[in-house]
């Protein structure tokens, strides 16, 4: 977690001075924020190691045009979210989704979430978490982070805006679409389990 | 709420609740290798912007200079044709005259 004693401001003074140390320090405190960015929006067969050293290497070179409009980890973070659309965005293919290609764990959990009607989670998290990466992979990469950052980190439109770029009835539109692609993608699954 | 949303809904909500995936630590040696690769690099000015749309600028009026050359040579031709399509058409009468 962010260290709460670290003096930001004057780290990032200090690296517009071209202080390695206080360029090191800034990394440091600001890995947990874009790693955990990185995690969630990860595209397939990418280093979560290689992406981070880009967004890394963004940040610095744009330094200089952080004018302290926003709090810089807000700042840092849209430049994490945007670069990680722009490698969805270059993964092309998206290989196709079949009830097969579940684990066990997996197909347990999406079974339990379309044949349960009461009103229960799946017990086990991290099939649930694994299983609703593959159903995001399914989508296009705005469709697949507007549905991250809303249903998952449980961000605001107002928020998932600013970290975007994007308008909040274009987020809206998106979100319903993706919702939609999804429900399609449920039925299919559902059909393929029954046959 | 419609019987999909609740479901999906089941879903992410068990999706949430998995623990965190892996250290959220630096790895060993990475601050020191994107600080030095970071400061290695001249730092980009408040004009990195303007450079960015200028150089696209650049290539935008590269690219329209080609387009018209390209169209000046083809109606030319298209011209020079026409031409002498006339001449011939005008010699021809010209002798049927004659």
């Amino acid at each position: 977690m962010p260290d709460d004693a670290f003096d930001l401001a004057a780290c990032l003074a200090a690296v517009r001075r071209r202080d390695q140390s206080a360029a090191r320090q800034l990394v440091e405190h600001l890995h947990p924020l874009v790693i955990r960015i990185v995690r969630s929006h990860l595209p397939r067969r990418v280093a979560e190691e290689d992406l981070a050293q880009e967004i890394f290497l963004k940040m610095f070179t744009r330094l200089e045009q952080y004018q302290g409009a926003v709090p810089f980890p807000h700042w840092v973070s849209r430049i994490a979210v945007t670069t990680c659309i722009d490698h969805l965005r270059a993964q092309k293919r998206r290989p196709e989704f079949r009830w097969a290609d579940l684990s066990e764990n997996e197909a347990e959990v999406l079974d339990q979430v379309l044949s349960d009607e009461r009103d229960e989670t799946p017990n086990d998290a991290l099939a649930a978490r694994e299983l609703v990466r593959k159903l995001l992979d399914q989508l296009g990469p705005e469709d697949r982070t507007v549905i991250q950052l809303l249903d998952l980190e449980q961000k605001s439109v107002a928020e998932i805006s600013a970290l975007t770029g994007w308008g909040q009835s274009m987020i809206k539109v998106r979100a319903f679409r993706a919702r939609r692609k999804l429900q399609k993608l449920f039925r299919d699954l559902q059909r393929q389990e029954k046959s | 709420m419609n019987n999909f949303d609740q479901k999906w809904q089941r879903l992410t909500a068990a999706a949430r609740r998995a623990p965190a995936a892996g250290d959220e630590a630096a790895p060993q040696g990475f601050a020191t290798r994107i600080a030095a690769l970071a400061l290695e690099a001249p730092p980009a000015g408040p004009w990195f912007g303007v450079e960015r749309l200028a150089l696209r600028g650049l290539l935008a009026a590269c690219a329209l200079c080609a387009a018209s050359v390209a169209f000046h040579y083809a109606t030319g031709e298209l011209t020079v044709e026409g031409e002498d399509e006339a001449l011939i058409e005008f010699v021809n009468t010209d002798y049927e005259l004659s």
